[in-house]
C-alpha cells in the first residue's frame, strides 16, 4: 500500500471551552481523491484549517510525506505543497486570470514583473488541465462564469507544484453541466498524481470521483473507508449517526 | 521454413512504430524516441529521415529546453498534410471530419438525422457530400491515407457490413455500408466500419481518459447502449466482430421490453427511452432530452430524480456483471452515460459495491470520457489510421497519385 502524503493522528482542537475536534486521524494519498464528508458543524472546515495552518492544533501529530512537521501558518503549509481552494474562491474580480493565479507570489525579472513567464506558466497549467472554456488569460475574473471561476481557483492551486489540493465544496453553487466539468477536473488532478481532498455535501458527487471517504461526526472521525467498500446508505448513516453496522464509532469511544 | 523476419520487415515494423509514437504522443524528441523504442540513435535518425523524406513527419529544433548540451531534434507529425476521413453515423446525427496525423480534427461537418426509416442512399450521399466539400478545400499537397466510419449497430468485421441495428427503423438486416460509402467517395480508398462503442473503447484507450490502459471497458449510450472491451491491450472482436453488445445483457429478467425482442436488457432499463418514460417526459428524444432530464433531477424534479436513480441502479448492476467477468482497470462512461453516471454515481457505486466480487472491484476506476461527444469520431479516425501505421511507406505509395 502506498504511504499517505498527508497524515494526521490524534488531532485535538478546542476553541475556548468548546472542543471541536476529538482525536481525529486523517490521511490523503497521492493519486487519490479523498472525500471529507460530515454534517454541518461536524468539524470539516476546522480540520481543513488545521491542515492549512490557519488554526494551530492543540495536540496531535502532523506528518507530511512520512516526516513529522509543524505547520503554524498558511505560508508554511504552502511551502510543503498544501493548497486550499475555499468555497468563496478568494479571487479578485478586478484582476485578470494570470494576475489572480500569481497573486501575492508574482514572478519578477529584476525590478519589474515578468508578465511573459507568468502568462506562459498560467497557459501551460490550464492546458495541462485540459481547460478549453476560457477564451483569454487576460480576461477579468468578473467576466467569468461560476464554473470558470472554480477552474481558475483550482488551476491557481495546482500551479505551485502542490502535492495536496483541498477543495471546499467546489460544486456547491454550480449547475449540472459545470458540476460535471469540475468533477472531471477534480478527478484529473488526482490522476496526475496529486492527493486531492474533496469536501462535499453532495454524496452523489462524492461517489462520482472519490477513492476514499472520510466521515466526520461531531468532531470525531467516524470512519475512513474505500469508496469501493461502502454503499450510499452506509455513508449516510456514518454522517448522521456516526456509525453503520460494524463501521464507525463505538459507544465507548471517548464520550 | 523461415528463419525470422527479414531486414525489410523489421524496418517496416520500426517505421510504423515510430510513426505511431509521434501520432499518439505528439511532438517527441529523438532522444525520447530512442529511449521509448529501445533502438540506438543512428537507427532512430535513419527512420525519421525516411519518414521525413516521405513527408509524414518534420524535424525541428525544440524551443528552449533550459538544459545544457545540444538539444535533441523534435519529431512532429505532419498533421496538416497527412489526413484521414472519419465518419460517425449516430441515431440522431451524421458527422464527417478530416483528421490529421496526430489526431487533430482539421475540419468537420455535422447534420441532424431525423429519426425514422434508415435510408442508406441518403445517409451515404450526405456523408460523401461532406467529405467532398472538405477534400475540395484542402491544399494540393495533402494526402488522404484512409477512411473509416463508426456505426451505431452491429458490424461484421470482415467486410464492414452492418447487420443488426435495433434503434434504426427500416430494412437494414444486411447493409453493405462500407462498400457503398467507398464507392460513393470514389477516392480509391476502402472505408473501414466499426461499431460505435467498440471504436469509443479504442479512442479512450489511445488518446482518451486512460491512454495505454490494457484492460478497459467503454460503455456508450446514444439511444441504445453499447460497449467496447479492451482486454490485455486488445479490442475484443468475437467470432465475426459482433462483440460487445453489452446493452443487451439482461439485468432485469421480465423487465421492460427491448427493441431487440427480449426483456429487461441493460439498454431497455437504462437507455434513453426508459429514462424519459419514467420521468414522464413523453415525446422528447435525443441527447438534449437526456441532458435536460438529468438537469431537472439535480434541480429537484422528483419524477426526473427517481428515473435517474432507477437507471443508475440498473447501470450499476450491469457494470457489476462486467467487473466480475472482465476485472477491468477502468470503466469509461460516454455518450449520454456521462451525464447519467455523474447524476447517479451514488447508485451506480452502491450497486457495484454490493453485487460484484471484492477482489475484482477493489482497484476499479470509474471515469467519464475525456473526448466528449467526439469520442466515436476519434475512434473512427484511429481505425482509419490503422493501415497507415502498420506500413507507412507502402500505404503512402498506394494512395499517392
Amino acid at each position: 500500500m502506498t504511504t499517505p502524503v498527508l497524515e494526521l493522528r490524534g488531532i485535538d482542537k478546542s476553541f475556548g471551552p468548546v472542543q471541536v475536534l476529538h482525536d481525529v486521524a486523517f490521511s490523503a494519498y497521492p493519486g487519490e481523491v479523498t472525500a471529507l464528508v460530515g454534517d454541518n458543524g461536524a468539524g470539516k472546515s476546522t480540520l481543513v484549517k488545521c491542515i492549512g495552518g490557519i488554526y494551530s492544533i492543540d495536540s496531535g501529530e502532523y506528518y507530511f510525506e512520512g516526516n513529522s512537521v509543524t505547520v503554524s501558518s498558511p505560508r508554511e503549509a504552502a511551502a510543503l505543497g498544501v493548497e486550499i481552494v475555499y468555497q468563496d474562491l478568494a479571487l479578485c474580480d478586478n484582476l485578470d486570470i494570470v494576475q489572480n493565479m500569481f497573486l501575492g507570489r508574482e514572478r519578477k525579472s529584476g525590478l519589474v514583473l515578468d508578465e511573459a513567464t507568468m502568462e506562459e506558466m498560467a497557459a501551460k497549467t490550464l492546458a495541462g488541465l485540459s481547460v478549453r472554456t476560457v477564451k483569454s488569460l487576460r480576461q477579468h475574473v468578473s467576466s467569468l462564469s461560476g464554473g470558470q471561476r472554480q477552474t481558475v481557483a483550482i488551476a491557481k492551486a495546482v500551479l505551485w507544484n502542490s502535492k495536496v489540493v483541498i477543495l471546499d465544496e467546489p460544486t456547491a453553487a454550480l449547475g449540472v453541466a459545470q458540476t460535471a466539468q469540475v468533477l472531471e477536473l477534480v478527478r484529473q488532478l488526482a490522476d496526475k498524481g496529486l492527493a486531492v481532498v474533496l469536501i462535499s455535501h453532495n454524496l452523489n458527487d462524492v461517489f462520482a470521483v472519490s477513492d476514499r471517504i472520510a466521515a466526520l461526526y461531531l468532531g470525531r472521525m467516524a470512519a475512513q473507508v474505500k469508496a469501493s467498500e461502502v454503499t450510499h446508505s452506509q455513508v449516510v448513516e456514518l454522517i448522521t449517526s456516526g456509525r453503520s453496522g460494524t463501521l464507525g464509532l463505538t459507544n465507548g469511544s471517548g464520550s | 521454413m523461415r528463419a525470422g523476419p527479414s531486414q525489410e520487415e523489421i524496418r517496416r515494423y520500426n517505421l510504423g512504430t515510430l510513426l505511431r509514437h509521434v501520432h499518439l504522443g505528439g511532438p517527441t524528441s529523438r532522444a525520447e524516441l530512442t529511449s521509448r523504442m529501445g533502438l540506438n540513435r543512428s537507427t532512430i535518425m535513419a527512420l525519421t529521415a525516411d519518414l521525413a523524406a516521405a513527408g509524414l513527419v518534420r524535424e525541428e529544433l525544440p524551443r528552449e529546453t533550459g538544459r545544457a548540451g545540444r538539444p535533441s531534434l523534435v519529431v512532429r507529425p505532419e498533421s496538416a498534410r497527412i489526413y484521414v476521413l472519419a465518419f460517425d453515423v449516430g441515431v440522431d446525427r451524421l458527422v464527417a471530419a478530416r483528421v490529421g496525423l496526430g489526431g487533430v480534427i482539421l475540419d468537420r461537418r455535422e447534420s441532424v438525422r431525423q429519426r425514422g426509416t434508415f435510408d442508406l442512399a441518403e445517409v451515404i450521399s450526405t456523408l460523401a457530400g461532406f467529405a467532398r466539400q472538405m477534400v475540395r478545400k484542402t491544399r494540393p499537397d495533402t494526402v488522404c491515407v484512409g477512411a473509416a466510419a463508426a456505426f451505431c449497430g452491429a458490424v461484421r468485421e470482415s467486410d464492414g457490413t452492418v447487420h443488426f441495428s435495433p434503434n434504426l427503423v427500416g430494412p437494414i438486416a444486411e447493409l453493405p455500408f462500407g462498400e457503398e460509402l467507398s464507392r460513393k467517395l470514389a477516392m480509391g480508398l476502402p472505408v473501414a466500419v466499426g461499431n460505435d462503442a467498440n471504436l469509443g473503447a479504442l479512442a479512450e484507450h489511445t488518446r482518451g481518459v486512460a491512454p495505454g490502459c490494457r484492460n478497459l471497458i467503454y460503455l456508450h449510450a446514444d439511444v441504445g447502449i453499447g460497449g467496447g472491451i479492451i482486454a490485455g491491450g486488445h479490442l475484443l472482436g468475437g467470432h465475426e466482430g459482433y462483440f460487445g453488445e453489452v446493452g443487451h445483457m439482461i439485468v432485469n429478467p421480465g423487465g421492460r421490453p427491448c427493441g431487440c425482442g427480449s426483456r429487461g436488457c441493460l439498454e431497455a432499463e437504462v437507455g434513453e427511452r426508459a429514462l424519459i418514460d419514467h420521468a414522464g417526459m413523453y415525446g422528447r428524444v435525443g441527447r438534449e432530452a437526456v441532458r435536460t432530464l438529468v438537469e431537472a433531477a439535480d434541480r429537484g424534479d422528483i419524477a426526473a430524480r427517481d428515473s435517474v436513480h432507477r437507471a443508475g441502479d440498473w447501470l450499476g448492476i450491469g457494470v457489476a456483471n462486467l467487473v466480475n467477468i472482465f476485472n477491468p482497470e477502468v470503466v469509461v462512461f460516454g455518450g449520454t452515460l456521462r451525464e447519467l453516471y455523474l447524476g447517479s454515481a451514488a447508485q451506480v457505486r452502491t450497486q457495484i459495491n454490493t453485487s460484484s466480487l471484492p477482489a475484482a472491484r477493489a482497484n476499479l476506476r470509474l471515469r467519464t470520457t475525456a473526448l466528449g461527444d467526439d469520442v466515436t469520431l476519434v475512434g473512427a479516425a484511429e481505425l482509419a489510421f490503422t493501415q497507415m501505421l502498420a506500413d507507412p511507406l507502402e500505404m503512402l505509395a498506394r494512395v499517392s497519385p
